[in-house]
Parts: structure tokens; sequence; C-alpha cells
């Protein structure tokens, strides 16, 4: 048995080498990306135009989407060369920044981020390589988000917008009996959460280096503060924004929140929540289904973000992008990215995107089928319309991310919010 | 007078050999079980729901989910993967070797101006870790047409291994005397001949312990492959399970089991090789 | 490649290629260029595939270059600065020679007294030999993610076991403080690394001769004496070879701490690679974070000229 294996080792490397002398004489394997297995024309033909994209990945399933739609996309466009190449979250800023920096950019991009790519002139506008019906199916807000110096750069994708999640059963037993609208209602009812259970983590808070800005948002722009003023000026260390982390802060210290906020992701506070530890959490419409998913569902509701007094609510959206790269492109390839974007929104096979991978449409028409289909959905949508979105067009905002995400661990670990806030201040817009 | 002495030697001895023949199995086997537990975790939470998992009551699975173990195999190409990361892992073993005894040979056996300064750049090339090469290795790759190619990663494994390889071969081979290859030549062998009908045999033991590092680590190599690799179905295992950590869940019960699949080929090679380790043994005892 | 070579003169190597080579001039010539010949794959290796991103490397460090990734010339050291400046840069540093010297020393001694524990013929020493393996036959990152999810307050399968066996009756928070997450990334580093070291002197133990310890016992030396009188002397070289490699695989390890807690909170966690990562792909600072490695590449090689220094001046005669 084992000699058995041991030779079969071995043919496996025997294998390897005769593999490597067959690449060697054919370096075309890099040109030509080979197309689905199911395009019947195989051969790298010079007349074809080939696109190369990249996608992030959403779920589970957008592996298999794209795969099938790059297949589909090529049957329907037979002088087009499709690649699809789905990359997950986690490593898409390192496979992407690492091809941009040897100038093998792909020609479309969908990620979050679009300012440093506009600042190194890596952009077109995007209004050139989307055909004018298609251009026409965005909400105007959700474009504006993509707006730098007059010129739109960049398409959404989808959307997404935050909530708060309590588990009524739990909140019922804790005898929390209005649910929490304001920051001290809020307190209140993590206190007596924690009275009746103390095994239980009342509040969810993530400040990770993955996704802590959100935790400022969340804080912030229910105290009227926010990243900038009206006119794009930085105000990280306004009076609001520092009541609002110190605010966070002493949910956390006083042991109201999940034990280790800078290591907990969003996904470790949905599956505490999900398992019925968790009694209160922000996060995305993603978490009804997540929930929905498991064999004991909790029972769970929905709710506004709490406020600081006399404050208004306020969601967090989340956005994200489809851009075009300047590949010293032909009119053809134009066409091309024109006919992947018409393909991609067109509505039922866009909506059935965003269904499977469970966000909110960015279009108007997709918005409507969605709506119609799903109640939920309808008020999801109407919290996207209303929400606030980072500012991802400064060009500072990378740092400003990093910064606060910053400022949120070292108050953690004792440091003063409004010194911290300041330096901040100072870094970015000194 | 020796007799008596020794009599009365022999009972403790034996004794105090029980007590660390004892003591060795015990040591051997803690070491053992603190060893396997992560792998005992991960087996359970493969064989678990997600429902389970995240209950956080149990230990093993109450209810034993095998499906998990073959959902993997539809849910991605890890027939592929694996045979990617063999190919790799291999083709990396091979190259690195080829380039690695020659150098480590010349190294020991010969002298010659800027032998310190090769030694010396051997080590140095190392310095860098290969996350912080990524762009560089890219644009290598790019130039000569190899992004997004097994052999692009055969090439990088085989180089980082270098070092490990030089040096370990090197003071393997020096540590063998240089008599019997001499003698070989006197019987009208030559270097190459010499080398590897005398040398290579007696120095097998390092040899083999070369093969299984740079396997080992071309196997787990996994920066590199992530940004070189664009395809999937080029994709090696490493970079491949990561199909089961998306965006809002890991998977943990899929990535576990694929994980465990990871670890089979490394282990079965390392047991088949093993035994020439040992073999290697008696071979490596020719008196120097 | 002919491998006749008739009438060899005694004692003298005669290479395959000299009857082509009839004068002794050019024979000379070969021997003086063989070496090379010998070496050169392996050069060439090395050259294309690892100095070249290097050298791409102290480009960057030296550029002004954009979030994208585009150089901007030379910007006057100015990446140098503005990460010396930064006040986490020293504990990061900080972090990095305690990640280094805790794991390499620790996973030294234990892979050696391991090694010699293994070098004993015993009952299931294939099995106990092929189990030491498992740790480094796994993915850096799969096995920090095991890591991470045993020890995880919540769902840890740590907690259920010592809950199943009666020793605590809540759960215990395994991570409350940033050191104890740094003391379990050193504790993941070690595992990792022991096997290596392990397996590096039981190769070197394979290939003493055991004529050596017979004499010894003859000679009354006890098994301390054996230890450090035969033993150690023997397998120095695999040892050394194992410390240097590890001393760098170690200071340049990402994938456990990346994956454990990236580094957080606030720096706490950083090692130099980990920083440098953060810089060049969450920050956008690939010039600055081509600089960290720079200064990382300095440090290891100071540490290396000492080592380089001290046994290569010695002779070889110990290696």
């Amino acid at each position: 048995m084992k000699k058995f294996l041991a030779s079969l080792l071995l043919s496996a490397m025997a294998l390897s080498l005769a593999a490597c002398g067959g690449k060697a004489n054919t370096p075309a394997t890099s040109g030509s990306p080979s197309s689905g297995s199911g395009t019947p024309d195989p051969a790298p033909s010079g007349d074809k135009v080939a696109i190369k994209v990249i996608a992030a990945q959403y779920g589970k399933q957008t592996k298999d989407w794209w795969a099938k739609f790059q297949s589909d996309f090529n049957a329907a466009n037979e002088d087009i060369d499709l690649n699809v190449e789905v990359v997950s979250w986690d490593d898409i800023y390192t496979v992407v920044n690492t091809r941009i920096a040897n100038n093998d950019a792909p020609d479309i991009l969908n990620i979050d981020v679009f300012a440093d790519y506009v600042s190194d002139d890596l952009l077109r506008p995007i209004q050139e390589c989307v055909s004018d019906e298609t251009y026409a199916k965005f909400y105007d807000a959700f474009l504006e988000q993509s707006n730098i110096d007059g010129t739109i750069w960049a398409i959404p994708d989808l959307a997404s917008a935050r909530a708060m999640y309590y588990n009524k059963d739990i909140l019922e037993a804790a005898g929390v009996d209005t649910i929490p609208t304001t920051w001290a209602e809020l307190r209140t009812a993590c206190e007596k959460i924690k009275a009746y259970d103390a095994s239980l983590y009342p509040w969810g808070v993530d400040m990770t280096t993955d996704e802590g800005q959100a935790c400022f948002a969340y804080y912030s722009w229910t105290n009227g503060g926010d990243f900038t003023d009206a006119s794009g000026n930085w105000t990280l260390n306004s009076a609001e924004n520092v009541e609002a982390v110190e605010y966070i802060i002493g949910l956390v210290k006083d042991g109201l929140t999940n034990s280790d906020p800078a290591t907990q992701k969003r996904y470790d506070l949905q599956e505490l929540f999900a398992a019925g530890k968790l009694a209160m959490m922000i996060g995305p419409n993603q978490i009804s289904s997540y929930v929905a998913g498991s064999e004991n569902p909790i029972n769970f509701g929905i709710a506004s973000i709490p406020a600081n007094e006399g404050k208004s609510t306020s969601s967090v959206g989340v956005m994200d992008r489809f851009m075009v790269f300047e590949n010293e492109d032909t009119d053809s390839k134009v066409e091309a990215i024109k006919a992947f974007f018409d393909f991609f929104y067109e509505d039922t096979r866009y909506s059935d995107w965003v269904i499977m991978e469970d966000f909110l449409p960015a279009t108007k028409t997709g918005g409507e089928i969605m709506a119609a289909a799903d109640p939920d959905a309808a008020s999801w949508i109407e919290i996207v319309g209303s929400a606030k979105f980072y500012p991802t067009a400064q060009a500072k905002w990378a740092d400003v991310k990093q910064g606060v995400i910053d400022v949120e661990q070292k108050a953690l670990q004792g440091g003063n919010v409004q010194e911290l806030l300041d330096a901040l201040q100072a870094k970015i817009a000194g | 007078m020796s007799q008596p002495a020794n009599a009365i030697q022999k009972k403790p001895i034996s004794l105090k050999k029980t007590i660390l023949r004892l003591l060795l199995y015990f040591v051997v086997l803690d070491v053992c079980i603190i060893t396997l537990y992560p792998y005992f975790a991960m087996l359970c939470t493969a064989l678990k729901s997600r429902e389970e998992i995240f209950s956080g009551n149990s230990v093993l699975p109450v209810t034993v989910l095998w499906s998990n173990f073959i959902d993997i195999w539809s849910r991605a190409p890890m027939a592929k993967y694996m045979l990617n990361s063999i190919i790799i892992a291999g083709g990396s073993t091979i190259i690195a070797m080829l380039c690695g005894i020659p150098a480590a040979y010349a190294l020991a056996r010969m002298k010659f101006k800027g032998q310190t300064a090769f030694l010396g750049f051997v080590i140095v090339s190392q310095m860098f870790a290969p996350v912080v090469l990524l762009i560089g290795i890219y644009q290598v790759m790019q130039v000569l047409h190899l992004t997004d190619s097994i052999l692009g990663l055969i090439f990088i494994n085989a180089a980082f291994n270098q070092a490990f390889t030089i040096w370990l071969l090197r003071g393997t081979f020096i540590g063998i005397s240089a008599d019997m290859e001499q003698a070989a030549t006197i019987d009208g062998c030559n270097r190459i001949q010499s080398m590897m009908k005398v040398l290579l045999p007696v120095a097998a033991p390092g040899i083999v312990t070369t093969l299984i590092f740079i396997f080992i680590n071309a196997w787990n190599e996994y920066t590199v492959a992530l940004c070189l690799i664009s395809t999937d179905t080029l994709k090696p295992l490493t970079v491949g399970i990561n199909t089961f950590n998306g965006y809002n869940i890991i998977e943990w019960q899929y990535l576990f089991a694929a994980s465990i699949f990871a670890i089979i080929p490394v282990v079965i090679l390392f047991m088949c090789i093993e035994k020439n380790l040992v073999s290697g043994l008696a071979s490596g005892g020719v008196k120097g | 490649m002919s491998t006749k070579t008739p009438a060899a003169p005694a004692g003298q190597q005669v290479q395959q290629s000299s009857p082509r080579l009839p004068n002794p001039g050019s024979k000379k010539f070969f021997r003086t260029i063989e070496p090379y010949i010998w070496i050169a794959p392996s050069i060439i290796l090395m050259a294309v595939f690892i100095v070249t991103p290097i050298a791409k490397v102290f480009q960057l460090s030296m550029n002004k270059v954009t979030r994208a990734g585009k150089l901007k010339g030379f910007n006057n050291f100015e990446n140098f600065t503005s990460v010396i400046k930064d006040p986490a840069f020293s504990l990061v540093l900080k972090n990095t020679i305690l990640w280094t010297v805790a794991v390499v020393v620790i996973s030294t001694l234990l892979g050696f007294i391991l090694a010699l524990l293994l070098n004993n013929k015993f009952r299931g020493r294939k099995i106990a030999r092929a189990i030491v393996v498992f740790p480094w036959a796994t993915t850096l990152v799969i096995q920090a993610s095991a890591w991470k999810f045993v020890i995880n307050t919540d769902y840890g399968t740590l907690n259920a076991l010592l809950k199943k066996l009666g020793i605590i009756s809540a759960s215990v928070n395994w991570t409350s403080t940033p050191t104890i997450w740094f003391i379990w990334e050193i504790a993941c580093g070690i595992f990792v690394t022991v096997p290596f070291v392990c397996f590096c002197v039981l190769s070197g133990l394979q290939s003493i001769d055991t004529s050596y310890y017979e004499a010894a016992t003859v000679d009354g030396a006890d098994y301390f004496q054996k230890l450090f009188k035969i033993t150690l002397p023997l397998v120095k070289s695999s040892l050394t070879v194992s410390t240097v490699l590890n001393i760098i695989y170690v200071f340049n390890s990402f994938p456990i701490i990346w994956t454990m807690t990236k580094g957080d909170p606030a720096n706490s966690t950083d090692t130099l690679v980990t920083y440098l990562y953060k810089l060049a792909f969450y920050n956008g600072k690939q010039g600055e974070a081509s600089a960290v490695s720079v200064i990382g590449f300095i440090i290891l090689l100071m540490c290396a000229s000492i080592y380089m220094i001290y046994t290569l001046r010695k002779g070889d005669e110990d290696l």
C-alpha cells in the first residue's frame, strides 16, 4: 500500500515535470485567458476583444454566478472574450494593487474604493463606457457618491444599509419593554440584559481593522457629527465625534458589549447573534436571511440605529462599484465594455444577482422589481435611500478610515479620545 | 572485584532504565496529544453543522455530518486544486534539488574565490519575506510570461528554498569524508559519477530531509500563489480553499474539512520517506 | 557527456571534457571555472526570482509611490523618515524582536529535546514522528485559523472541552488583553517551528556514528557528558543552519499574526511584516512599506553579519 502511494507520488512528480516542459513551450497561456469550458471555440483568435474583470467575492455563490455569467456572455457576444476573476475581500486589495503597480490593471474592477485610482489618472470617466440606457437606471444619489470634481468615475453594483437588529426573546425576558431609540435607552437596556443573564452580550461592537470605520459612523452620525463638514473639510475632532467615541468606549468598558471589539469582526458578531448569545447589534440586511437560514432561527426584530438625545437617527449605507481602467483601449473594446454593463444590468439578470448576493439594488428598475417581490426588501430599499455614505470620494479617505480605527483601538486601551482625535485631525488636515 | 560491583549496580540501572523508558513514553505521548489537539478540534468541527459549531457546547459532534467532507468536492474543484498543489510542490522540489545539490557539492568539495561571498549571498537572498517582494515578483513573471502559470510558482518556490537546500546539504556533504569519492575517482569515475554513485547515497538522510522541507514549504506557500494565479483551475489548495472564506461568513466546517484533506498528502509523503530516512541512516553509518 | 575517461592519471581529477581541451593550460582554466559552473544554476535561479524583486523593493523605498503604485520619482528618503517618525514604529520594532527571539529560542530548545527523544528506539516511533510533522504540514493560515477558533471565548473548543472535563464551569476569555493575544501568537509560532528544528536536528543525529557513544560509555561518561561532548558538537552544523534560517523565517513570518489579530489592537501585536502589509495594502503607502522592509532587511543583515564573522572566520571545521 505504502509502496503504491509512494509510486503514485513519484509519478505525480514526474508528471509535474512533464507538465512544466509542456508549459514552457507555450507561454501563450497567460495571454489567452481560458474561457469557460462551455465555449466551443478554444482557439485564441486575434480578432476577439478580450476583457478582464476582477470581481469581489461576496458570498458562497459569487464564483458560480460569475462563471455562468461569463459563459453566457461569451456565447451571446461571439467577438468578445470575457474573463472574470473572482477574488475574496481579504485579498482583493493585494491582488489589485500588485497588478496595477505592474501596469496590468483589469479592464473592469468591482471594488469599494475608487478615489486613489482617479488621483493617479487610471480610470475612464464611467459615462464613456456605459450605454445611456443603462446609465439612466441608477439612482442619482448613488452616482453622486462617485463624483470627483464634477466627473462620475464609477457606477454602483449594489448597496447595503445598516440597521439595529435585536433578539425579541432576550429583550422580553430581560424586561426591556420598548425598543431603545436613544443612547440612554440603549445603555439602560444593556444593563437590564446584563443583570438578567451575565453570560449574554447585550450589544455588539466591531472596531476591527476590517470595519472599525463603520462603528465610528454609527455613533458619529447619530450624534449630529460627521467625518467632514458640508464643504468637505475634515472635522474628525468635533465635539460630537468625541462624545460619540466616548459613548461607545464607555459601553465596552462597562462590560455591556462583546468581549473583544478589536478582533471580533462583524461576522463573529453575526454568529453570536444567530446563536442567541448577543442581544442587539448593528448590521446589514443580510443578517435577516442569515439568521433565517439556521435550524432554530431566533426571534428577531429590526429597528433604526439609536441616536443621542435630541439628534436624529441615520443609517449607514455601503456601496460597492464598477470602474473601468484605461488600458490603451480601442473603440471596439469600449463597445465590448458597454456590452458587458448592458448584459450585467439587464433587469432580470441584475435582480437575480442582487437577490443571490442578498444585497440591495442600485438601480431604480432593480429596486422596483425587488420591492414588488418582497415587502421586507421594500423597507430596506427605503432605508438605503435615506442612508448616509462614507466620504469615499475624498482622496484621504483611506487614511481617515485607518485613522479612526486606530483611535478606537487606542481608546479601548485607555487612550484619551479627545487627544487621539485631535492628533488624527492634525495629521489628516495638516 | 568488578563482578560484585557490577551486580550491585545492575539492579538500579535497569530500574532507572524502566523509569526512563516510561518517562519517554509519557513525554512523547503528551507531545503527540498536544500536537494533535488542534487537528482533533478541526476534525470535530468539520463534522458539525453550522448551528452546532456556534452553540459552542459540544466537543464531539452530536450529529456527525460526513456529508461536509463530500460537499466540499462539489462546492469547489478540490481534486484540481490538490493536483495543482502536488505539481507545484513536486516541481519545486525537483528544481530546487537540481540547482541546490551541485551548488552544495561545489561549496563542500572545491575551493574557489568568492565561496564565502556566495554563502552569504544565499542567506541574504532569504531576508525579504515573499509578502514584501510581491510587486517585484509579479513584474518578473510578467517579463517571463509566467503570470497565472504553475511553472512560475514552481520557480519561485524553488528559488525561495535554495538557501535551505544549499546550507543543509553543504553541511551534510562536509560531514562525509571525501576519501570514498577519491577512491572512486581513482577507479575511473568522473566528478559527476563519483557524486552520484558514492556521495549521494551516503548523504541520503540529509537529502531526504531537504526534500521534505522543500516539498512542505512549497505545499504551504500562499501569498505568491494568491497574487500570481488568477485562473481558478490553476490555483493550489492553499488559495483554493479560500472559497469557504466569504465576505459575510467563514464556513468553518468546510474550511477545516478541506484543510484536513490538504494535510493528508504531506503526511503520506512523510511516512513513505521516513522509512528511507532510517535506512539512509544505515548507509550513513559507513565508517569515514 | 562522455563518461569514458581512459588512462586517468592516478590521484588526479580528470574532466570528461579534457579530451577536447588537449593543452594543459585550458585544463587548468577549466578547473578554475569549474566551481562556478556547479553553482551557476542556483545563482541564476535566485538572481532572476529573488534578486530582481529585491531590487524593486529598494527602488520603491526610494521613490514617491502613489496609492495605486505608480512611481513619481526620488523623494529624498522621505519614506524612511516618515516611517521612523511614526510613534507606532518603535512599538512594532519591539514586538518584532520579542516575537523573533521568543519563537526561535523556545522552539530551538523544544525541537532539540524532541529530536533527542525521537532519536531513541521505541515502539510507535514512526507514528510519533509522523504526528510531529503535522503542524508543519499544515498551511500557516489554516493553522492560525484553527488556533483562533480553538481559543475563541464564545464557541471555541478549548472552553467546551474544559467545561466537559469539569475543569472550568463558565467560558473563560482566553484572549482578554493584547499581551495575551501576543502570547498565543508566539505559542502558535513555536508550535509550527518546533517540527522544523526537530527534523533538522534529527537528520544531524542520524549521521552520528554510534561508535562514538560506545567509546564514551567505556570511558565512563554520563548522559549529559555525552550530550554536551558528543551530540551537541556533531549536530551543531544542522542546529546552526536551522537557527539562522529560523531567525530569518520567523522575523519575516506573516500569516500567524495576520490571521489571528491583524496586529490589532492599535499595533500592539504588529510585527514589521504585518505592519508593512497594512501600510502597503490597506493604507496604500507602498513607498513607506518598502522602506519598512528595507529597515527589516538591514536589521537581519546585521545579525547575519555577526553570525558570518563568528562562524566563517573560525573556519569550516565545526560546520
